[in-house]
């Protein structure tokens, strides 16, 4: 199974991971590595930006799905992923709603409509 | 700015922009070939935005449908029986993402539950029951060779059973359901919540394809533009040109009068 499809890879809160994992996404590889960060009060934030350039890093990741709230403590690196594999997806997390302008893709869409094209 | 109410407002507002800076640009007469591209890009990459929003507001309250059930089960079992406590030591992948790239280089997901891809390698393995029949010969041949090496006769047929019975074993230990992280009987507000988050693992895979589809949208327009705003300044001059011949026949028009 490994061979062909890719996985989900999750960087949220504890609910948000509880749930993906619930829903089949989580794995452990054989050198027991997971392919979700578990983002509790005392993760660093350079623990978050390595996890998440790990995950990019891996061949067999497809999507990775990450909190909104957390993605905008690592933006730097999210707005630095251009390849369309493996997909970021930005959720929303239990106290932050998602914020559309704050996603890096619509605001990649939105940085579009400048003056300069309308002349 | 990207609500669903204002959204299509927003479309109409740039398009309306958009056809008005062509409009005046080929003043009026004609909107050649380059602009038509551009504007059919445009209301393509309006509609994919408009459904990209859709779909992320879906994946939004199945996420937060799934919360609130993970929250009610946790209210049922105590605290800390829903934690990270309780996952698994050994974490078996059920989706898989079937990846595929496009000559644009769009990527397309496709959420697979592992279940499916079972059943379909049960069937598989059905047929492959049927083909096991003339491989006796070898068996047979075997038979003969034990005659030869008695040693040999016990090993034989245990590492034959070890090997058809590890197949199914590994599969169950595989296929684990993660619910039974939690224990056996568990709530049916958990089983609500493994059923709303498998839902958005499938609907992730399509809003990761709409935003790949986006962006390369948007790459082609910003393409397009660039291709426009190089022909235009030849047009500029060509017209520049244009009007100092005229001038030039008027002046010459003058001094023969």
């Amino acid at each position: 199974m490994a061979g062909r499809g890719k996985l989900i890879a999750v960087i949220g809160d504890e609910d948000t991971c509880t749930g993906f994992l619930l829903g089949g996404v989580g794995e452990l590889n054989k050198n027991r590595k997971p392919n979700f960060l578990v983002v509790e009060k005392d993760t660093s934030i350079t623990e978050i930006e390595e996890t998440f350039k790990s995950f990019l890093a891996r061949d067999d990741i497809g999507i990775i799905l990450i909190n909104q709230f957390i993605a905008e403590m690592i933006r730097h690196a999210i707005d630095a992923h251009m390849q369309s594999i493996p997909a970021v997806l930005e959720i929303p997390s239990k106290e932050h709603p998602y914020d559309a302008s704050k996603d890096s893709i619509l605001r990649r869409a939105k940085g579009m409509f400048s003056a300069d094209d309308f002349r | 700015m990207y609500s669903n109410r204002k959204h299509p407002k927003f479309a109409n507002e740039y398009i309306v922009h958009w056809m008005l800076a062509n409009l005046t640009q080929g003043m009026g007469v004609q909107i050649n070939e380059a602009s038509q591209r551009i504007d059919e890009c445009l209301l393509r990459f309006m509609d994919q935005l408009e459904l990209l929003e859709e779909k992320r507001e879906r994946l939004n309250s199945l996420i937060e449908q799934g919360w609130f059930s993970i929250s009610k089960a946790r209210y049922s079992m105590g605290n800390k029986q829903v934690s990270t406590l309780q996952y698994g030591n050994e974490i078996e992948p059920q989706v898989q993402i079937n990846v595929r790239l496009l000559e644009n280089g769009e990527a397309e997901f496709d959420a697979q539950r592992v279940e499916c891809l079972r059943s379909q390698h049960l069937e598989k393995d059905l047929g492959r029951v049927e083909d096991i029949g003339p491989k006796d010969e070898g068996v047979r041949r075997r038979g003969v060779t034990k005659e030869e090496n008695p040693k040999d006769q016990p090993a034989a047929p245990r590492a034959c059973v070890s090997r058809e019975t590890s197949p199914p074993n590994q599969g169950m230990s595989q296929h684990q359901d993660p619910l039974k992280w939690f224990g056996i009987l568990v709530p049916q507000s958990l089983k609500q919540a493994q059923a709303s988050f498998k839902k958005v693992v499938e609907l992730s895979a399509e809003v990761a394809t709409l935003q790949c589809t986006v962006v390369a949208t948007r790459k082609e327009l910003q393409a397009l533009m660039g291709n426009k705003q190089e022909e235009t300044p030849s047009t500029e001059a060509d017209k520049q040109k244009d009007t100092g011949n005229v001038r030039q026949s008027e002046e010459e028009s003058a001094s023969d009068s």
